[in-house]
């Protein structure tokens, strides 16, 4: 059996506020073979942007261990960890994430030229902003674009480096319903043709059945894996 | 995807674009840095300009090739080599320099003036004497008339053409001098200037064997003949005891007082460079701040803490260019504003012109104290979690103790770090070895941590004070007071940065002027009723018991008159010892020169004894009381025996004490004071040190001048008014370039004021919102800005106090005097400077419609 390309083992993160502890995954072990098309569901407050963010080594976990393409990343170092997402994985946003005083071609070139592999990027910048319906504005800055046309840079953005893993978090949320069927389907076109790896955070029930897995948290644990891979269990460890 | 070098045009794009969007702060912080390179760059640029004027004109201000400078008439064997020097080419000019009484015959008192005798026919070798009306100096220089400065005329009332009397002669006055090309190689420089012939010296009678006079010999010599140096080690072999120096080594007193004026100056600018990089650090870690959703954003783009520290680092780097490029033009409006400055009988006015050394110096400081102060901050960059991103909903985390411990580790490792920065910027910019440099730098980098700390602690303490006082006020003090007094504690505003870099600013200034003040007031006021306040010199010993009868039935004199005698001596030997022979090094050399003895059979008061018993006049050899520092640099002690010469007369004396002085006095110490019958047969003078009322020295004055004009009478408070009016100018420079200092602590206000514009948009829009008229508005706002200022203001006062207190008050044993005038002014003008530049930075604000800017949220 192939190396899924995410690999998580009793995985619990906790936070101190000053006044009380909160506990956000109290224990989560799961694998996600390589190409799959995942959805993170889960009620407000259930560790789902925590746990995307500890699969991207973006927060350290407090317990457990999580390996992306066969490498433990909770031992790596900020380094290591910037070069690794640099790399490997993609993100997109609910609030696009834009960098505001970079026009739409430069922010979607700028992963791949702080990879040191400027050569080139613009024109796959270009490539990827008409694949995605923005042609005509390369050179316009976020704040003269809408909400979708920002998302589709975010998603462009994503996807420059070629990831093999793409992690969304509430990639429609603050979009209306049109624009985000929109995205969600150069989500999904995006994982087909190229085999991207998709792992969605979302609340929205229409855009999870589109996944071919979905995985719902409460109140920390893993409460349902809906086709999901053997192996994985709500307790914290393999089956 | 294989990785590679993050581009530094990607960075550079970055940083750029980054800067942009938050301009108006940063311009700011350039308009900041311009002021202290600015400041830099002028004080060097001048520097360099006048000593390459003094290097340029070296042989005009010494009026020769070389010169030589004693205070003993010149013996029968010096005579004679001068002669020979003459017999083979040398032109020498002698000039003669003393201090006399000249008055007029119109009614105001005589003055004491700088009597210059020379010889009109060969003086000056090089160089222009100007005078006014315009004519040649031999031709208004004859023995029976005078040329003198402007300042002489008006203090006697006199014109051209008028009468003066000086000593025994009667003088016309021919010109107003214009221009003296070696006044700063004068002695004897005290007062205005009267320049008369060598002949018009013989008639007035001045000099007698033992008065108080400096010969100058200045030496042409010929195009073809000895060189300099030839018969430069001539003459140091001719005049053992006097100043030989020739033009190559232009006034060392004048360069040596440049190159500690340039440091002193250049210390004073990078101050002004300090402030403005702790306001660039203060902008920088805002836009930090305000950026860090961008930075998490990066990060999670694969962005290293490393890559994107270089973005801020290139972005500081921007400031400081652009900083640094706006003040070297700058530079040139202070370069030209500092002939201003200088006092008046300096001749040198060097004309403004752009130094590229000194404007690259000043570049290169305004980006290594930017970089020095911003760059340890940095590291805030490593401590932003991209996880931010995505917990927006969840209260901020508390840090664990463990990561605040690091975070103080950091912030203290990054203050040292900035620290050792600015001492290798000061120690660059010093003057000195590179010991001094480094010792010179590391106390300035010092003083100015600790003033800082000290600021930031008095403004936080006046502040939370003021808050406490405002809460416990509520129901009388006004709203918009209270709202004011609120906003100095608002989220990025950085009200302690401001204060202190403003406090700083108002510190150097005020000390500078509470020094000059303390000093010049207790000089002028403290002197014990006891001590003299008027001096009578050059008086002879026939005129002795006249002038004695004289004073004793003068109004206003206070106690008995006493008269001392006086000469120019020398040592020979010590216990047998010549004094050749004697270790001496450096300014104990002193010794084997001429130095002016007394004698006196009453113990002077302020004299108290150490070792032996004061004389009694009597026994062989004549007993000499020694100071306690020449005892211990000769050896000697009660007992010793010593021989002297003075004026070709050999004496021997035997020390019969060692002697301290202890309180104050006015005047110099005496190393030797001799029992009477040792100054047998020598050459004498006298002099005399009165108490009398104030108002009754002018017709001491007059009595003495119409009797014997030949004495000089000096009236202490006259030369404390010339100290004062040195003292004044050299304050005036000094204040003149601490005033960027200041202009860089009011653009670091600017800086803050712009920063937090976009919160005030809004709280302005609220306040219209609820109801507030634009007074109002404007009324909060002036409260915050007059608060602060007062507060930096009074801050930066207490600290002024507390160091003028501290240092030189106490290093000159001068009481210390608090005012509160001096802080209240500080505070008054501080507060209206501030609130001046923060309307400057943001009136803007009411112009706004609130609903434009609340849609906008």
């Amino acid at each position: 059996m192939a190396e899924p390309i995410i690999r998580v083992e009793g995985l619990k993160k906790s936070i101190d506020t000053g006044t009380h502890r909160v506990e956000i995954l109290r224990g989560i072990s799961f694998e996600i073979p390589e190409g799959q098309f995942l959805a993170i569901m889960g009620p407000s407050g259930s560790g789902k942007s925590t746990l995307l963010g500890l699969l991207a080594g973006l927060d350290s976990p407090s317990e457990g261990r999580i390996f992306l393409d066969g490498e433990e990343i909770t031992v790596m170092s900020e380094d290591a960890l910037a070069r690794l997402r640099g790399r490997k994985i993609g993100f997109v946003f609910q609030s696009y994430h834009l960098i505001p005083t970079l026009t739409a071609e430069e922010n979607v070139a700028l992963p791949v030229e702080l990879a040191g592999n400027g050569v080139g990027a613009r024109e796959r910048a270009r490539e990827l902003l008409r694949q995605v319906g923005l042609a005509d504005r390369l050179d316009h800055y976020p704040i003269q674009l809408s909400g979708g046309e920002q998302q589709r840079v975010a998603i462009a953005r994503a996807f420059i480096g070629r990831p093999r893993l793409l992690l969304a978090d509430e990639p429609t949320g603050n979009l209306d319903s049109v624009t985000g069927r929109q995205v969600l389907e150069l989500l999904a076109e995006l994982n087909r043709t190229q085999g991207t790896t998709l792992v969605l955070v979302t609340h929205n029930m229409e855009l999870a059945a589109r996944a071919e897995r979905r995985i719902t948290l409460w109140d920390g644990r893993i409460a349902e894996d809906e086709g999901g891979c053997p192996g994985a269990d709500s307790a914290g460890g393999p089956r | 995807m294989p990785g590679g070098r993050f581009g530094w045009r990607t960075a550079l794009r970055l940083a750029w674009r980054e800067a942009r969007s938050a301009s108006p702060r940063f311009a700011f912080v350039v308009l900041a840095i311009a002021a202290g390179v600015g400041a830099l760059t002028g004080v060097r640029s001048f520097s360099r300009a006048f000593e390459a004027a003094l290097l340029d004109q070296a042989r005009t201000m010494m009026a020769g090739d070389l010169l030589v400078r004693s205070f003993a008439a010149p013996t029968a064997e010096q005579e004679a080599a001068l002669a020979q020097l003459e017999g083979r080419g040398v032109a020498i000019a002698r000039i003669t320099e003393t201090v006399s009484m000249i008055g007029a015959e119109t009614g105001e008192p005589p003055v004491l003036a700088a009597v210059k005798a020379v010889d009109p026919s060969v003086y000056p070798f090089y160089g222009e004497v100007k005078l006014e009306p315009p004519a040649a100096l031999a031709s208004a220089l004859t023995g029976e008339a005078v040329v003198v400065s402007e300042d002489l005329l008006l203090r006697v009332s006199a014109r051209v053409g008028d009468s003066v009397r000086l000593g025994q002669a009667q003088f016309r006055i021919a010109a107003v001098l214009r221009m003296e090309p070696d006044r700063l190689t004068g002695s004897l420089n005290v007062g205005p200037r009267v320049m008369i012939s060598r002949q018009g010296l013989e008639r007035a009678g001045l000099l007698g064997p033992a008065s108080r006079a400096s010969r100058r010999y200045l030496f042409k010599l010929p195009a073809a003949g000895a060189g300099v140096d030839e018969v430069r080690r001539e003459l140091r072999a001719v005049f053992p005891n006097a100043l030989v120096t020739d033009f190559r080594e232009v006034h060392p007193q004048l360069r040596r007082g440049l190159e500690r004026a340039t440091t002193f100056l250049s210390l004073v600018s990078l101050l002004a460079l300090m402030i403005a990089a702790s306001g660039a650090a203060m902008a920088v870690r805002a836009h930090i701040e305000q950026r860090m959703d961008t930075i998490a954003i990066l990060k999670c783009l694969g962005g290293r803490p490393g890559q994107i520290t270089q973005i801020f680092v290139l972005q500081t780097l921007l400031l400081g260019l652009a900083g640094g490029l706006l003040g070297m033009p700058a530079g040139l409006a202070v370069q030209a504003a500092f002939p201003y400055f200088l006092p008046q009988y300096i001749p040198l006015r060097p004309a403004p012109a752009f130094d590229p050394a000194a404007a690259l110096q000043g570049l290169a400081a305004g980006l290594l104290t930017a970089l020095a102060f911003t760059v340890p901050r940095l590291a805030l960059v490593g401590g932003i979690a991209p996880a931010i991103l995505f917990r927006r909903e969840m209260a901020d985390a508390r840090r664990l103790l463990r990561e605040r411990v690091r975070r103080a580790g950091a912030a203290w490792l990054a203050g040292g770090l900035t620290a050792a920065g600015a001492v290798l910027v000061g120690a660059w910019i010093a003057g000195g070895g590179a010991a001094q440099r480094i010792r010179t730098s590391l106390i300035f980098v010092a003083a100015f941590a600790l003033c800082l700390l000290a600021l930031r602690l008095l403004a936080w303490l006046l502040a939370r004070g003021l808050r406490r006082l405002s809460a416990l006020l509520a129901g009388t003090v006004p709203a918009v007071v209270r709202h004011g007094i609120a906003n100095l504690f608002r989220p990025g505003g950085h009200a302690p940065t401001v204060l202190a870099s403003l406090g700083l600013g108002v510190t150097f200034t005020l000390s500078v002027y509470l020094v000059q003040h303390n000093l010049l007031e207790e000089l002028a006021r403290s002197a014990p009723r006891r001590l003299p306040n008027v001096f009578l010199i050059n008086i002879t010993s026939d005129q002795r018991e006249g002038l004695l009868d004289l004073l004793r039935r003068q109004e206003g004199m206070e106690g008995e008159p006493h008269l001392i005698a006086s000469t120019r001596a020398r040592i020979r030997t010590v216990n047998s010892v010549p004094v050749a022979e004697l270790a001496l090094e450096g300014w104990h050399r002193r010794y084997r020169r001429d130095q002016t003895v007394v004698a006196t059979l009453e113990k002077p008061p302020e004299l108290a004894l150490v070792a032996g018993a004061w004389m009694s006049g009597a026994g062989a050899p004549a007993p000499v009381c020694a100071s306690e520092e020449a005892a211990r640099i000769l050896g000697l002690k009660p007992g010793s025996e010593m021989e002297w010469t003075a004026g070709g007369v050999d004496f021997r004396a035997r020390v019969a004490c060692v002697h301290r002085t202890e309180g104050e006095r006015f005047g110099p110490d005496f190393d030797f004071v001799f029992a009477p019958p040792a100054l047998a047969g020598v050459p004498v003078s006298y002099f005399a040190g009165l108490r009398m009322r104030p108002e009754a020295v002018a017709a001491l004055q007059r009595s003495v001048w119409q009797r014997y004009p030949t004495i000089t009478v000096i009236n202490a408070a006259e030369v404390l008014a010339i100290v004062r009016e040195v003292l004044d100018q050299v304050a005036q420079l000094v204040r003149f370039v601490a005033a960027f200092a200041i202009l860089a602590g009011a653009v670091v206000l600017a800086s803050s004021v712009a920063g937090t514009r976009v919160a005030r948009l809004r709280e302005a829009a609220i306040l219209k919102t609820l109801g507030a008229r634009r007074r109002q508005v404007i009324a909060v706002f002036s409260v915050e800005f007059l608060i602060l200022g007062a507060v930096a203001g009074l801050a930066g006062g207490l600290l002024a106090s507390g160091f003028t207190r501290l240092w030189p008050v106490r290093m000159l044993e001068a009481p210390f005097r608090f005012a509160w005038e001096p802080l209240l002014a500080a505070a008054g003008l501080t507060a209206l400077l501030a609130a001046g530049v923060g309307w400057a930075a943001s009136y803007r604000i009411l112009g706004h419609r609130p609903l434009e800017v609340l849609r906008n949220e």
